[in-house]
């Protein structure tokens, strides 16, 4: 099948971001349960997330006094299409790529770094002072996720000689690049984290703002924009699975189980994380990024150009 | 509508989204509804079905208090766990207001299928949708207009221009936040100048429970201190004052985690404190060390809000900062428990959170060697805050006089957390202040 042609490709997007955000509220509710100490139904694991999904379809939208409308609509379409987007670039199985260009690791970072722009026009368009300023705290560390994010693909693209996710899954047979390239996955959960506003790096949504930029949304409006969020952390799973954990290649089982199974992986040590680890402070996270993350992803870059030479 | 029929008997297992709005006297109980089953605590009304509305009515409270009513979306319903006393207009202000058992988890269940099924009407706007101030803006998307910049034109907060620390004019955004702000303690308002997300400057409004406290006493549900203030007049033994302020400080130090993202940890740390023994004292240490230790944390904590020795004279936050004060040294009823306090040193957020938690420790070591000792009225005592029975102010008077300069220069997140790690009682504070005069 071609899955580049709009409607398989509209079905694949749409199915992997489908079980992937469903899978990811699974594992984040039975990992707060766990931490919590509660009693952890099985049954109530797995159906809690389709029945708070189907109150917020019940549940009537709100307005605030004059919000932008428009740009408060469009917030999570854009940032869910970023994240569809972005995982249109990555490998599902071997020849299954929905957007296979010769520079997909580009089009991935592209897509990453709207993000930034949806969340703000989230926080700005509710004309609420809370919500704008969860929107000022993203844009203050975007360029802190961006950056190391941006670096550790290329770095993983060095040893594939090309910006192209499937070459650089390919280049992974025999040694994956979380081993070639040990700091590389680290540096990248913590920026795609960042991205999907995640655990400890959910500043921009947070408790200390009331719930930041979704401060003043609910019902269906509420659900598009927790969607769209998972959808990014999704996205960024699909791809760390992609370029350090050697994508689909794995004995026994057919590449689309390998891929599941290791983007399930990365999504459940980003759910684990987001109950163990506190939230950062954004001043200090700033400094970190750019005199720790930034420099080691640098390191990254450098040591793996020096041995892809 | 078939889509509807289709979605509500799934929307019924839901966990049920609350908001819990908290009055005087409710916080204990608040943070118990937090541990029931199949019910959700959510940060804002607009993500919440049912509003919990916690402890007494005063009267500054019931305008806010149908505020945040009326930005719950529809199906809604409030429900009231009013302790005691049952007044303040609520019930007047809402018609279809459930007065509910306090605590009942399966009550507050039974309210959210009845609104989902339709047998409850859900709950009509309490205050008239009409603006607060006439709208004088004329652009596309309201803004502009004669005299719609700057102060507060026409009773609606603008920003208006201000120097900011590099000496530049920057925006700065008036906001009054409170009294039912979640990540403040109940009834807190303060008046906050804001550029970008740095407090330029706050102050602290009127104590919505200031008059309102004396007849609390008598017809209303506890204060969150209310054994130790008995114990000023009345025999209590010791080990259960001091099972109350492990109670009293693990409580709080479930609140701060879920403020820090943490509210898995902080939920654990209630379903210890809820039936709180001294014979708990292993688990209550084990999971406190690993807080105290928590890398995160102390990264989010360090050097926030620091305090010196100079700042403060009692309590934790004393302790904190240094200071080896506290009152049960000379507490004849503590002499042979081999008490000495617990100091710290930093006197920031950080070493406050590891105050509480390593009080929170020595209280219940000290419930097991106490035994069944009664601590007899007479000398001040230390009470979960500070000395009570002083003829100094109460603890939290004195803290809330630290905001205003504490908070200044700070970010958002850091002026919450320093909030937090005061640990304020409202409550404590309006004692022996009178009712503001209505304007």
């Amino acid at each position: 099948m071609n899955w580049s042609s709009p409607l398989p490709a509209l079905v694949l997007v749409s199915a992997v971001l489908a079980v992937g955000t469903y899978a990811l509220a699974v594992l984040d509710r039975a990992n707060g349960d766990r931490v919590a100490r509660r009693r952890l139904r099985p049954r109530d694991a797995v159906l809690q997330p389709a029945r708070a999904a189907s109150l917020l379809l019940l549940t009537r939208p709100t307005a605030t006094e004059r919000p932008d409308a428009q740009a408060w609509a469009l917030a999570p379409a854009l940032l869910a299409a970023m994240a569809a987007g972005a995982l249109a670039t990555v490998p599902l199985d071997r020849g299954v790529t929905v957007a296979d260009v010769d520079d997909g690791i580009v089009l991935f970072g592209a897509a990453m770094a709207i993000v930034m722009v949806a969340v703000y026009l989230h926080g700005w368009s509710a004309n609420s002072p809370l919500p704008l300023l969860g929107g000022y705290r993203f844009i203050a560390l975007a360029l802190s996720y961006e950056m190391p994010l941006a670096l550790v693909l290329i770095a993983a693209a060095l040893p594939a000689q090309s910006l192209s996710v499937g070459a650089i899954v390919e280049s992974q047979q025999g040694l994956w690049n979380v081993l070639r390239q040990p700091l590389g996955l680290p540096l990248y959960l913590v920026a795609g984290m960042g991205l999907g506003f995640w655990g400890p790096l959910n500043t921009s949504d947070a408790p200390d703002l009331a719930g930041g930029t979704a401060v003043e949304v609910s019902g269906p409006q509420r659900l598009a924009w927790e969607l769209a969020r998972r959808f990014v952390v999704v996205a960024v799973a699909a791809m760390g699975a992609a370029v350090f954990l050697g994508g689909w290649q794995g004995p026994v089982l057919p590449g689309w189980a390998w891929m599941a199974l290791k983007t399930l992986l990365l999504l459940a040590v980003v759910a684990h994380l987001g109950h163990r680890v506190a939230r950062v402070r954004l001043e200090r996270f700033v400094v970190v990024a750019w005199t720790v993350l930034i420099p080691l992803a640098l390191v990254d870059v450098f040591v793996s150009g020096a041995l892809a030479l | 509508m078939g889509i509807a029929r289709w979605l509500t008997p799934l929307a019924a297992g839901a966990d049920v989204p609350v908001f819990t709005a908290i009055g005087a006297g409710g916080r204990a109980l608040a943070d118990e509804a937090a541990l029931l089953p199949g019910v959700r605590l959510v940060d804002s009304p607009r993500a919440a079905n049912i509003l919990l509305f916690v402890g007494a009515v005063t009267p500054p409270l019931l305008r806010p208090l149908l505020g945040i009513h009326d930005q719950l979306p529809t199906p809604r319903a409030t429900v009231w766990w009013p302790g005691r006393a049952v007044g303040g207009g609520l019930a007047s202000a809402l018609p279809d207001l459930v007065v509910g058992p306090a605590g009942d988890g399966d009550h507050l269940r039974s309210v959210f299928a009845e609104l989902l099924s339709g047998e409850r009407r859900s709950e009509p706007p309490a205050l008239p949708d009409q603006e607060a101030a006439e709208w004088r803006g004329v652009g596309p998307f309201g803004q502009g207009g004669t005299g719609m910049t700057g102060g507060v034109p026409y009773g609606r907060p603008l920003p208006s221009r201000a120097p900011d620390p590099d000496g530049l004019e920057l925006d700065q955004l008036p906001l009054h936040v409170g009294p039912l702000f979640p990540p403040f303690p109940p009834g807190l308002i303060l008046h906050i100048e804001l550029q970008g997300d740095v407090v330029r400057q706050a102050t602290v409004g009127d104590n919505p429970f200031a008059g309102a406290t004396e007849d609390l006493d008598q017809d209303g549900p506890p204060l969150d201190t209310a054994l130790f203030v008995g114990a000023l007049t009345s025999p209590t033994p010791i080990g259960d004052l001091e099972v109350a302020r492990a109670r009293h400080h693990l409580r709080w130090a479930a609140r701060t985690l879920r403020l820090h993202g943490l509210e898995s940890e902080g939920l654990r740390l209630l379903g210890l404190a809820r039936s709180l023994a001294p014979a708990d004292r292993a688990a209550v240490e084990s999971l406190a060390q690993r807080i105290a230790r928590s890398r995160s944390l102390a990264w989010t904590t360090r050097g926030v809000g620091i305090l010196g020795t100079d700042d403060v004279t009692g309590g934790p936050v004393a302790r904190a900062a240094g200071l080896a004060v506290d009152a049960r040294l000379h507490d004849p009823a503590y002499q042979g428990l081999g008490f000495s306090p617990v100091v710290h040193g930093a006197g920031d957020a950080r070493d406050r959170l590891r105050q509480r938690l390593a009080e929170a420790v020595q209280a219940l070591e000290l419930a097991e060697r106490a035994g069944s000792q009664l601590r007899r009225p007479g000398p001040p005592l230390e009470g979960p805050r500070g000395p009570l029975g002083t003829e100094d102010p109460l603890p939290s008077v004195a803290l809330l006089g630290l905001l205003p300069r504490l908070l200044a220069g700070q970010e958002w997140g850091d002026a919450m957390t320093i909030v937090a790690s005061l640990d304020l009682d409202l409550e404590e504070a309006a004692v022996g202040q009178p009712a503001p005069i209505p304007a």
